[in-house]
């Protein structure tokens, strides 16, 4: 059996190997935050060009996020209408030097929901802007597939609602939209708690989980860290190595040598 | 013994150093600003003592420290000539209905301090507290030990008895704690500095804070309240005649900027969602500050020789301040 080591998957053209992506936001503090990132092995972390926020040479946490080396994956939190996040999107282009962006577009204040309709408007436009652009959005299918239509090799459903930590609220859509778009890169992004919640996503099939708040806000997030990291190869091992097939009836998974068969069948008899 | 020392920043750290100091030594007091310090974290603070609920952010070491520092206070504010707003009677965490998974998971990280713990309250509870909250809220926790300082008070105060004691003031002098004149000069040299270090000082960062002062005489309430809410969590501090502070943001940014309307947004209407009275406050201002904070968002009492320092106190500036300039003030005592 290969190691989890030389399964890679694709974003936009580039190889990862790490299955987590992992956010820089909510944690106890800076030092904590680095040491959860070395933990998670990740490759990729998103930021957000945040509120008075200075990229310039001297902005400490900007320093820090990039002394990890890390892949960077802007993103438009907070953003509201196509315009704002457009916008958005070019200045991190500029501050980050990278053409990747998360886009993020809230329909609604309170769950943060993504919009789909401006969202889809939004990464047309940002598409033909030359961005790569990993669109934050629904588990809905007909969204997703309008998104890859689109031309997004990268699709982001969430699990639940950010920050709720409810795990996949949703397994039957997700699992139909990784039936219906074999060939794109689909991520799990948002809702995650658990490590269990991203093993299960792996199991589904997703490529990728992208979560900040199950680590950040972990009581201690570099444990935390470790264990996403375990619960995500576990997932994609279970992936490819094929789950056995659902029963409804028991099947005794010890031989049982020298036991009378007629001893079951007389069983059956009886209770019928 | 008594020896000449310079206190270096006339913030926080540093009134407190030069009013404990100047008890038994000759001090002088640099400052980059005014006797003001308009720049000091200190001056824009909200000034809560609040150990038990900071313990769901940091270690429990550092909240005992903070209990040690809460009872520090009173003593301090003996000593000075002028009468400083001082409050003990705990504090009180609310969340609206929907976001009673906030208040939850506020409950299930705090962190029992030598005896002290937060206690659930029912909405008629969180009445009796404070009257005016009455039918606002049916959930919220109780924490004791807890109170807050009127910080604009406290600078005036400790500016006055200092300038009674003699102690010499060298303001709008930007020094470096480390050059041959002040070694020369002084026994001991205590940098507090806070983020004018930051040249100097390895991994000091600023991180930003906007506080909204209000005069509210619709508002009748006698203790810190503070609003669990997903993404807008905001505490109210009550000071004297009618005034609250409302805080804080917390932003990772060096930018010492105008508050944004966004801030001053997200902060108004939380405020106004547990008491309506805010509606008709008078806003006195809108400040903003860079709380200085080392990497592990750990505060730090060092010593080179004659030169001690203390910084990095991030968020809690009033909670810890008074033991660790305890600890400073022990290594020349």
């Amino acid at each position: 059996m290969s190691s989890a080591i030389s399964d890679s998957f694709s974003i936009y053209g580039e190889q990862f190997t790490s299955r987590l992506l992992i956010g820089s936001a909510l944690y106890p503090s800076p030092a904590i935050m680095a040491d959860s990132i070395v933990a998670s092995g990740a490759q990729v972390v998103t930021v957000s060009l945040r509120r008075q926020q200075s990229v310039a040479a001297g902005d400490d946490f900007w320093q820090l996020i990039k002394d990890t080396g890390l892949k960077i994956l802007p993103n438009t939190a907070g953003c509201h209408s196509v315009k704002e996040a457009v916008t958005l999107a070019q200045m991190c282009r500029e501050v980050f030097a990278t053409d990747w962006i998360k886009l993020e577009l809230i329909g609604d204040e309170y769950n943060l929901q993504p919009d789909p309709f401006a969202l889809l408007e939004a990464t047309k436009i940002l598409l033909a802007e030359g961005f790569k652009v990993l669109p934050y959005c629904t588990d809905d299918l007909v969204l997703c597939q309008r998104l890859a239509d689109a031309g997004c090799e990268v699709l982001m459903p969430w699990g639940a609602p950010i920050g709720t930590g409810k795990g996949l609220l949703n397994q039957y859509n997700l699992k139909t939209i990784r039936e219906r778009l074999p060939n794109t890169t689909l991520i799990v992004d948002a809702g995650l708690g658990l490590p269990s919640h991203a093993c299960q996503a792996l199991e589904l099939g997703y490529d990728a989980v992208l979560l900040n708040s199950a680590i950040a806000g972990a009581g201690c997030p570099v444990t935390m860290s470790h264990a996403f990291k375990a619960a995500v190869d576990a997932g994609r091992f279970a992936y490819r190595a094929k789950a056995m097939p659902e029963k409804d009836v028991a099947a005794p998974s010890t031989p049982t040598m020298g036991m009378p068969f007629w001893h079951q069948e007389f069983g059956i008899k009886n209770k019928n | 013994m008594s020896y000449n020392i310079a206190v270096v920043g006339f913030g926080l750290t540093g009134r407190l150093a030069a009013l404990e100091l100047s008890l038994k030594h000759n001090v002088t007091v640099y400052e980059a600003g005014d006797e003001q310090a308009l720049d000091s974290a200190g001056r824009v603070a909200a000034a809560m003592l609040a150990p038990l609920a900071e313990s769901v952010l940091c270690e429990q070491d550092l909240a005992l420290l903070g209990l040690d520092s809460v009872a520090r206070w009173p003593s301090i504010l003996a000593q000075l000539d002028d009468e400083v707003f001082f409050q003990q009677q705990g504090s009180l965490v609310v969340a609206h209905q929907q976001d009673k998974g906030d208040l939850q998971s506020f409950i299930q990280r705090l962190k029992p301090l030598a005896g002290h713990h937060g206690h659930p309250l029912t909405g008629s509870q969180i009445s009796e507290l404070e009257p005016e909250l009455a039918g606002r809220f049916n959930q919220g926790v109780y924490l004791p030990c807890e109170g807050q300082i009127d910080n604009q008070a406290f600078y005036q105060a400790s500016f006055n008895t200092l300038k009674q004691r003699k102690v010499s003031f060298k303001f709008a002098q930007k020094i470096d704690v480390g050059c041959e004149e002040l070694k020369q000069s002084f026994d001991y040299i205590i940098d507090c500095r806070g983020l004018g270090a930051k040249s100097t000082v390895c991994k000091l960062r600023g991180v930003r804070g906007e506080v909204v002062r209000l005069y509210a005489p619709e508002v009748n309430l006698t203790r810190p309240v503070r609003l669990m809410h997903p993404r807008y969590p905001i505490y109210i501090a009550p000071k004297p005649n009618y005034q609250y502070v409302i805080g804080a943001t917390e932003i990772e940014s060096q930018d010492n900027g105008p508050a944004t309307v966004r801030s001053t947004l997200e902060l108004l209407s939380a405020a106004y969602t547990v008491h309506s009275g805010f509606a008709e406050a008078r806003v006195l201002s809108i400040q903003t500050g860079l709380r200085p904070a080392f990497s592990d968002n750990r505060p730090q009492v060092t010593q080179q020789q004659q030169l001690i320092s203390i910084n990095g106190l991030y968020r809690h500036g009033y909670l810890l301040a008074p033991s660790l300039v305890a600890d400073a003030v022990a290594r020349i005592n």
